[in-house]
């Protein structure tokens, strides 16, 4: 068992209390019109929190505050949320959040939709808040995804809404009726019809400089699926499931590479499957397209402390290579990184929370480039920032570098051009 | 007001009630690591050694244990541990060689009195105490004992020794001075004057402190009476105390809700390196009913805070490393407030009502000293938080930082972006750190 010395690299900027408890479903950041990002979340008792950090000239100052999305009852319950930003060259802000109005005998669930078709208002909260689609459900609702489609060439951002139907729900725009409505499944989303169980996770990855798709799903049952599929021909190109033990948290789709090269193709198509459990080991599908769910690997440790809720896949410590987060239920955020040379995830780093952890987000909160991490305990909203005096100097001894390679280059290419002249001047005598 | 969630914490075993001053830091063995010292009501006195729950030193004390301090009274160069009982027994061990002498702390052995009697020493003194000190009150070079009392009084005592010749507790406490008081006195502080030299302060109810003046000094009696003569005109109060004047009162600034509401008070908040001009020290008040303020000497208000919260303790703590200390206040129901002298605050809740509260230097890691947040519980348990450091009280994002930076923006501009963009500074440190060199487009080509 390999050793975790490393630190965790983050430290707590601020810590937001919620007055009820959050789930797994209810984080969802979104992007401002200044080009920063905030925070949705959703909590139990109906109420939704914006958390955005003010700038005040040389300080920032993280604020919290409650945001009153229409038509949600007082006694609801919130299930899920989740925000996009409609597909160019339409824009505007789209919100979804789905609740549980309680009725006495029988609980309806709802799914409300809210965008502001006025010009100038499409990313103001407040008026977005105020106009609503308000959309009765026939099953319970789990998680509220959205994804990039394309459809008949144009791209188009589209709500997925799982249910306890054992189906995936659909939800688009219709333009002329500026209002969105369920669609079949099977129109945008073939490999997801006829679902074996519950899908409680999912994730869509468009491939780049591709028509095509990777989409992966996992349900309580522990079956967990993934397809390759063709937009264009709206064709399922290879499709892979496997049957594990006890509900599946989360799956992600994701790249070893944060930025794979062009010239490398097998890196732009090299995409690997995480899989959190809430029982079992989380475990990662290495190289999805080649060896379908064949090549796995273990994430070790991840039974130890309780179930996994929730994961992320993303550059923590910005060398290039992903690295997965995992936050679980036993209130430890686990870090792992993929170890070339032993061809293994080993964990890097954990560190504890004050209680569960819920659900995550890593996006740029403080609009400096550099991204925070949101994590949503049982108790509130955490925000953890990275040490900034050891950032400052990473991005000092980059830039000295960078800048080091600029004159090199530049005193190069002035001395090429001495000399051409030098030739010149010596190659005409006359 | 930024809020934060602390983590890293143990939880010392610890089943008895105690006041809430019966618990303090300090270096009780003189091994130069601070310890924890705590004595309930039942007369037992504990010391608690870095991250180990069970107390590595039980001690026990004739009486309720109210107040307990570590500090030099003996004034002979190390530091010894008092426990003070309601009852007004007096106790003072040396447990220089009782934590290090003895590796095996599963079975802490228990010293009754009298068993080591050169160790320890126990007098008699006025009872119902409430509050101690331990500090050079009169400027002679040593230390002095302060007691405040449940029934206003407050008496300075001086450790008279007479170990001469062997290394055990020998001696006993003469007492200096008696004040009385109008109010109840929940705590006793040194500060320095507008002259720089300490004076003792105590806190009095409505947010108000009393200055004592120490009147044993000979050579100090015309200063001092210039002073109360002074202080008299400007504030046009009178005291009744006495004949002679050796209470000086004051009332701070500011609405007050209530003038009977339980205050405290803190002196001698260090401002750091930054700033020496000023002399006079600075000190915190804080009250029941949630009023917070730092003051810089009798008379400049340099903030003041309302919060919703019953504070009962006040202490100060340098969280982020700067040398200037914040002021940290607990309330029972265990938000806690941490301000520095910006008046930023950062507050954090412990998810457990408070009995006693104290905030310092504590080894509880690392075989260091760090700054600690020590919460008693009413559970059978201590929480210390023994990571409690903060890079800065605010919140401040990477390119604020970069931008103080002379060298940063000198780099910028080589690279052909304009440092006072932000939105191509932000571009330029995302793509510096998610995409380092080589595998992104030139920003100036």
């Amino acid at each position: 068992r390999a050793d975790c010395a490393g630190v965790c690299p983050f430290v707590e900027d601020s810590f937001s209390r919620f007055s009820s408890q959050s789930n797994m479903y209810c984080l969802s950041a979104f992007p401002t019109a200044t080009g920063g990002q905030d925070l949705l979340a959703a909590t139990l008792k109906g109420k939704v929190i914006c958390l955005r950090y003010q700038d005040l000239r040389q300080k920032i100052r993280p604020v919290a505050k409650e945001v009153q999305f229409t038509y949600i009852p007082v006694d609801a319950e919130i299930v899920s949320i989740d925000t996009f930003n409609k597909s160019l060259p339409k824009g505007g802000l789209v919100v979804g959040i789905t609740f549980i109005k309680d009725l006495g005998d029988k609980a309806s669930p709802f799914l409300n939709i809210y965008c502001d078709y006025e010009p100038g208002s499409e990313y103001n909260l407040d008026s977005i808040a105020q106009s609503c689609l308000n959309l009765e459900l026939q099953f319970t609702p789990f998680q509220l995804y959205h994804t990039e489609v394309q459809d008949y060439g144009r791209s188009e951002t589209v709500f997925l809404l799982g249910g306890n139907d054992q189906n995936i729900h659909l939800y688009k725009e219709n333009e002329l009726l500026h209002q969105f409505e369920e669609q079949p499944i099977e129109n945008l989303f073939p490999e997801l019809k006829a679902l074996p169980s519950n899908v409680l996770w999912m994730d869509v990855v468009n491939i780049p400089n591709s028509c095509r798709r990777l989409t992966a799903f996992g349900c309580h049952s522990g079956f967990v699926g993934i397809s390759h599929v063709d937009q264009n021909k709206k064709a399922i190109l290879q499709s892979w499931n496997i049957q594990q033990d006890g509900p599946i948290s989360t799956v992600r789709v994701f790249s070893l590479y944060a930025f794979p090269t062009k010239t490398d193709e097998h890196q732009l198509e090299d995409f690997n499957l995480l899989v959190t459990s809430t029982i079992e080991l989380s475990v990662i599908y290495r190289d999805v397209l080649k060896y379908g769910l064949s090549d796995q690997l273990i994430l070790p440790e991840t039974d130890r402390y309780d179930s996994v809720l929730c994961a992320l896949v993303a550059d923590i410590d910005f060398d290039g290579m992903s690295e997965l987060l995992l936050g679980t239920y036993g209130q430890e955020l686990l870090c792992y990184k993929f170890r070339e040379t032993e061809g293994e995830f080993q964990l890097v780093w954990k560190r504890c929370f004050q209680s569960p952890l819920l659900s995550m987000a890593y996006v740029d909160l403080t609009y400096d480039g550099l991204c925070e991490l949101a994590v949503i305990s049982l108790k509130g909203l955490h925000i953890l920032q990275y040490s900034l005096t050891k950032m400052a100097e990473l991005v000092l001894e980059r830039l000295r570098h960078k800048v080091a390679l600029l004159e090199k280059k530049k005193a190069d290419s002035t001395v090429k051009s001495d000399s051409a002249m030098s030739f010149d001047v010596a190659s005409s005598p006359d | 007001m930024r809020s934060l969630s602390y983590v890293q914490r143990v939880g010392l075993e610890f089943s008895g009630s105690l006041f809430p001053r019966a618990v303090c830091l300090g270096d009780a063995d003189n091994d130069s690591l601070n310890e924890l010292v705590v004595g309930d009501t039942n007369g037992k006195l504990y010391v608690y050694k870095n991250d180990d729950s069970k107390p590595c030193v039980v001690r026990s004390c004739l009486g309720m244990v109210t107040c307990v301090a570590v500090g030099d009274l003996c004034n002979k160069g190390k530091n010894v541990v008092l426990a003070v009982s309601a009852e007004g027994w007096f106790h003072l061990f040396d447990l220089t060689a009782a934590t290090t002498g003895k590796s095996d702390s599963s079975s802490h052995h228990e010293l009754l009195l009298g068993d080591e009697p050169k160790l320890s020493f126990t007098q008699h003194v006025p009872a119902n105490t409430k509050t101690i000190l331990i500090n050079d009150i009169d400027g002679d070079g040593k230390c002095e004992l302060v007691v405040g009392y449940t029934d206003r009084v407050v008496r300075a005592f001086r450790w008279e020794d007479c170990s001469e010749n062997f290394d055990g507790i020998s001696g006993q406490l003469i007492l200096l001075k008696k004040w009385l008081l109008e109010g109840q006195v929940d705590s006793l502080s040194m500060n320095p004057g507008p002259d720089g030299i300490p004076e003792l302060m105590v806190s009095q109810p409505g947010c108000g402190y009393a200055i004592l003046l120490c009147t044993w000094k000979h050579d100090s009696h015309q200063v001092w009476t210039e002073e109360a003569r002074k202080s008299e005109k400007g504030k046009k109060k009178k005291s009744n105390i006495g004949p002679v004047r050796d209470v000086i009162l004051h009332q701070t600034s500011g609405r007050i809700h209530n003038k009977n509401v339980s205050t405290h008070l803190l002196g001698s908040i260090s401002r750091g390196s930054s700033d020496e001009s000023s002399k006079s020290g600075l000190f915190a008040l804080c009250t029941l009913d949630g009023t917070l303020k730092l003051m810089d000497g009798s008379d400049t208000l340099l903030w003041s805070v309302q919060v919703d919260h019953q504070l009962f303790a006040l202490e100060k703590l340098d969280v982020t490393g700067d040398g200037r200390e914040e002021v940290v206040a607990c309330a029972w129901d265990g938000q806690t407030y941490i301000i520095d002298h910006d008046r930023s605050v950062v507050r954090f809740q412990v998810d457990e009502n408070v009995n006693a509260f104290c905030a310092g230097l504590y080894a509880c890691k690392g075989g260091r000293n760090s700054p600690c947040l020590v919460y008693v519980s009413f559970n059978h348990k201590i929480y210390v938080y023994w990571k409690v450091g903060l890079e800065r009280m605010e919140s401040t994002n990477l390119s604020n930082l970069l931008e103080a930076k002379e060298e940063f923006r000198d780099l910028v501009q080589r690279l052909g972006v304009d440092a006072n963009d932000r939105k191509a500074v932000r571009e330029l440190l995302h793509r510096t750190l998610y995409f380092p060199d080589g595998h992104q487009e030139d920003p100036t080509s």
